[in-house]
């Protein structure tokens, strides 16, 4: 059973907001979606587990320092910057 | 002939330059794409400078290469250097990668003309292209009807001829569902054929970028070129053989496996085709084999649970601080983050964040997600097990033809439950081309998948060439776009 409580904190942690009016409506649809992931409680029970796909293995290499990108490259994305770091104001 | 090679003959006989080809793609875009809808950025500068650089060659008495100076393009989750990726989401607004993906750098060097980024629901996330920031893709086929997803732009692209062919990914379908209801070829290649590397992720143990094309040679000619391994992708293993060499091979008894859950709850014009195709094969040679895949069943939650659990942990880089879109008014970083997430995503990304983060907190945990994982283990098993008795497997590639705008996403479910014939071949990892197999009454195109064995590109290939070569009338052209 999904809560209203359920759904604010699962968004909290999300760090998602959900308005007010919206809270009823997605407790809802959450809801259904849960029942639908619950259907794999009727699966089998399996202890094949599952470790990666195509049997891939670590593959180890030489720790070697190679260039990366300029970091005033980086920084031409961030919506504030300043003196070569991003910048994250308290408030605006 | 595939289109690919038809371009690389008029292109060397010199019947036409390719800024003459690339500048008639431009036009028929500008033409077609307010109805289309399938291009969200056209880079029309690249493109041309790019194919000036292909016909000074040609010029020059160089020789060029297969994908030289063919117009194409890319899904817009796949990075492009100095040219905005967004993956069709508010939060990525404005974002200009300083990196280029593999399989775009791949491409480059072999001078593929890209003629910009194509429309796709939010993050990949939808099956019907309509999550999209920039509005859904219209189907070239009739252009009431959507054009699929989560590669919706790319599928009509290519069959509006707006495109040569394109790169699209596939996480759950999203190559394979959007070919199949534009009624052209959609190839997602084994899981670790082709890098992802700069591919913008949404559940990274699915993930995987492959071809969208008119006809089947062309994508064995695409994956071909983009199948390598990639320090950059641990996960990458390239392929193990080229495909385009063997696509002409004789299929006299190859086994050709039907899993009868895969026709349950199929639309009959679907089954219909399917089964006629089938039937065709049997003509050409092969053998039919059906087999039981109870275990299939679970596919779609398992899907949803996995999906949704690694789509939570990729998503959380977006926070307005180091790239796209971020909220104007706040207080403290935490209302900041909250807020631009808040803004920037919509809605069927929030909801499956949701989803995510739910099945991976503490309590939920074991119930969803380990168990869900234990459960793939078995799908692959099964899969495993179904191979000792054929060689390929052919299963409709969508439930149904596509359906009219405006009626995917008022049901989560229904919409996702349109999924159940493309996750399982994620789930597993192994290789699916979708190739259209007739018409519905309406004259929308119908799809067919073909699954192979790990790395088992080449078969699935060969099997579909054989099949396109025995029912061209299959492959059937819209009246949008470039004439070849």
């Amino acid at each position: 059973m999904v809560t209203r409580e359920d759904v604010e904190n699962i968004a909290l942690l999300s760090k998602l907001f959900v308005p007010e009016e919206e809270l009823d409506g997605l407790t809802k649809s959450m809801q259904e979606i849960v029942d639908f992931a619950n259907t794999i409680n009727n699966a089998p029970a399996s202890d094949e587990g599952f470790d990666n796909i195509n049997n891939l293995s670590n593959v180890f290499r030489e720790d070697e320092v190679v260039p990366s990108f300029p970091s005033t490259e980086i920084l031409k994305n961030a919506p504030e910057q300043a003196e070569d770091h991003f910048l994250v104001r308290n408030r605006e | 002939m595939g289109s690919i090679a038809k371009i690389h003959e008029m292109l060397v006989g010199k019947q036409l330059s390719c800024a003459e080809l690339t500048k008639s793609y431009l036009d028929e875009i500008d033409k077609s794409n307010s109805v289309l809808n399938a291009y969200v950025n056209v880079t029309p500068d690249e493109a041309m400078k790019t194919a000036e650089a292909v016909d000074k060659k040609i010029a020059a008495g160089e020789e060029i290469g297969m994908l030289e100076g063919v117009p194409m393009t890319l899904k817009d989750n796949i990075s492009t250097k100095g040219i905005e990726t967004t993956c069709c989401s508010k939060i990525l607004t404005g974002y200009k990668p300083i990196y280029d993906a593999t399989v775009w750098e791949l491409l480059q060097n072999q001078n593929a003309v890209m003629l910009g980024k194509t429309n796709m629901d939010e993050f990949a996330m939808g099956s019907s292209c309509e999550t999209s920031y920039f509005g859904g893709a219209a189907n070239p086929f009739n252009t009431n009807h959507v054009a699929g997803g989560s590669s919706g732009g790319v599928a009509g692209a290519v069959g509006g001829n707006i495109a040569a062919y394109g790169l699209g990914s596939d996480t759950g379908g999203s190559i394979r569902q959007p070919a199949s209801f534009c009624g052209v070829v959609g190839l997602k290649p084994t899981y670790g054929a082709v890098s992802r590397y700069g591919l913008i992720a949404y559940a990274s143990s699915l993930d995987q970028i492959g071809p969208i094309t008119k006809s089947v040679e062309d994508a064995a000619v695409v994956f071909d070129a983009i199948s390598k391994q990639d320090k950059r992708d641990s996960t990458s293993k390239g392929s193990a053989k080229a495909t385009f060499d063997t696509l002409d091979n004789d299929i006299k008894g190859m086994k050709i496996g039907i899993a009868r859950e895969y026709l349950d709850g199929v639309r009959d014009d679907v089954k219909e085709a399917v089964l006629e195709a089938a039937k065709v094969y049997e003509s050409l040679g092969a053998e039919i084999v059906y087999f039981d895949l109870p275990i299939l069943k679970f596919a779609l939650p398992v899907y949803y649970i996995i999906a949704c659990a690694e789509a939570s942990s990729n998503l959380g880089r977006y926070d307005g601080i180091r790239y796209g879109y971020k909220t104007e008014h706040y207080n403290g970083t935490h209302d900041m983050i909250c807020r631009t997430r808040s803004e920037g995503f919509g809605e069927e990304v929030k909801r499956r964040i949701l989803l995510g983060t739910y099945v991976l907190s503490a309590g939920y945990y074991d119930a969803y997600y380990k168990k869900a994982q234990n459960l793939r283990g078995t799908i692959i098993s099964a899969f495993n097990k179904a191979f000792e008795s054929c060689d390929v497997i052919l299963v409709p590639t969508v439930p149904m033809t596509a359906f009219e705008k405006g009626n995917a996403i008022s049901d989560p479910i229904e919409t996702y439950l349109t999924d159940i014939c493309t996750v399982p071949v994620n789930i597993a990892g192994l290789p699916g081309v979708s190739i259209p197999c007739g018409f519905n009454k309406n004259g929308m195109p119908i799809g067919m998948q073909l699954i192979g064995k790990s790395f088992g590109e080449a078969e699935i290939l060969n099997a579909a060439y054989k099949y396109q070569q025995a029912q061209p009338d299959k492959f059937m052209d819209t009246k949008w776009g470039v004439k070849l």
